[in-house]
């Protein structure tokens, strides 16, 4: 699976539109990174110094959740979740909707809401989701459904225009 | 009018690379001073085409039309009637919450190759309506020639260059879709076409 955050060999062909926009990427979707693997994920709250909680298959919440942790959903969740500097985890039998809060969000089951991430929404194969994502990065993998909109958030300096492309042959 | 070859083609049927599409090229070429364009993906959203757009900064729309349609959804149809009727509202139905007139592109790919004639003109114009001023909506049409491809898949290779994947072994339902129709469907519009090797029209009605 390609990650956006991944740095990306130039096309060939010499496409002077292709090539523009990749001049003025945000440093934070231009930076190279690992792709995030299941291991990754499971790590994320130990390696920073965080604990987390898990929402049990057999459990179902309705209201609104707020906090300091990382968060792993495998039941059922309906309402607002908050947790503004941590990730959240919906595993593939977790299905939620919500509006997500978080630094990170990571979907293997289902949602059905609005995901505002600070720095990454990664919806895998497993994963379904209807609703509008807000995020610095966003990774669908080829066989997730996603049906919405995805804004990227650009942060830092402003994005400047693509300068002009050559004049095409084609529209002579 | 410039002529697109085609690229080899790998064992599954999957395009090796992208293939260069002139009317991708007018078509950023023609909103290249939009900043942040917003663009609908009525196929499945793809991770290569994901990745283009978010490089061009577009903020992307998903509505998955084509793959009702590959799959023949029987909820699309109303079978109370002698002749089958398609419905066009629930199929409608899938596009996400998108402002009229916002969209500076809609990637339609083969989608007016595999709807119903009956829904041709609806669709075509609630598409249409989407579009801010100066947008174009992306179709590609198949050559009468081409009988077969209903199951293809499209995406973005890169801003210029489109990947396909499918055996082109599913035969159409439908005729093929002239140019003259969809000047009659979309008076207002403007329509530009380019003609390719592969059996594929690059149609862009711009609004």
């Amino acid at each position: 699976m390609a990650m956006l955050w991944e740095k990306k060999p130039r096309m060939g062909g010499g496409e002077s539109l292709d090539s523009a926009p990749e001049a003025v990427l945000p440093p934070e979707t231009a930076r190279q990174e690992k792709p995030m693997t299941d291991n990754t994920a499971r790590n994320l709250g130990s390696s920073t110094g965080t604990s987390s909680t898990n929402l049990g298959r057999s459990m179902v919440v309705k209201g609104e959740l707020t906090g300091n942790e990382d968060l792993s959903i495998d039941g059922q969740f309906e309402g607002t979740i908050n947790v503004k500097d941590h990730t959240v985890t919906v595993g593939p039998q977790g299905q939620v909707k919500s509006e997500i809060h978080a630094r990170q969000v990571v979907v293997n089951g289902s949602v059905n809401g609005k995901i505002s991430a600070r720095d990454k929404i990664e919806i895998r194969k497993t994963g379904t989701v209807i609703g509008d994502l807000v995020s610095a990065g966003v990774a669908i993998e080829d066989g997730a459904y996603f049906k919405g909109s995805i804004e990227i958030l650009r942060e830092g300096k402003p994005v400047e225009t693509p300068p002009r492309a050559h004049a095409l042959a084609a529209d002579k | 009018m410039r002529a697109v070859t085609q690229q080899p083609k790998t064992q599954n049927g999957a395009a090796s690379s992208g293939v260069k599409s002139f009317g991708l090229e007018w078509l950023w070429q023609s909103l290249q001073d939009v900043r942040f364009p917003s663009v609908l993906e009525c196929g499945h959203l793809l991770s290569k085409t994901l990745e283009v757009l978010v490089r061009r900064h577009a903020k992307i729309y998903v509505g998955e039309l084509l793959a009702p349609l590959q799959k023949g959804d029987a909820s699309l149809w109303d079978h109370s009637r002698k002749t089958p009727l398609f419905l066009t509202e629930p199929f409608l139905s899938q596009l996400p919450a998108i402002p009229a007139g916002s969209l500076s592109a809609i990637f339609s790919w083969q989608l007016f190759d595999l709807l119903p004639r009956d829904a041709l003109a609806e669709v075509m114009l609630r598409l249409y309506l989407y579009l801010e001023p100066g947008g174009v909506l992306f179709c590609l049409l198949r050559e009468p020639y081409l009988p077969k491809g209903a199951e293809c898949q499209w995406w973005l290779e890169s801003l210029t260059s489109v990947g396909r994947e499918g055996e082109a072994s599913k035969p159409f339902a439908y005729p093929a879709v002239t140019n003259r129709e969809i000047e009659r469907m979309i008076p207002k519009g403007s329509v530009k076409t380019f003609l390719t090797r592969s059996g594929w029209r690059e149609v862009l009605i711009i609004r």
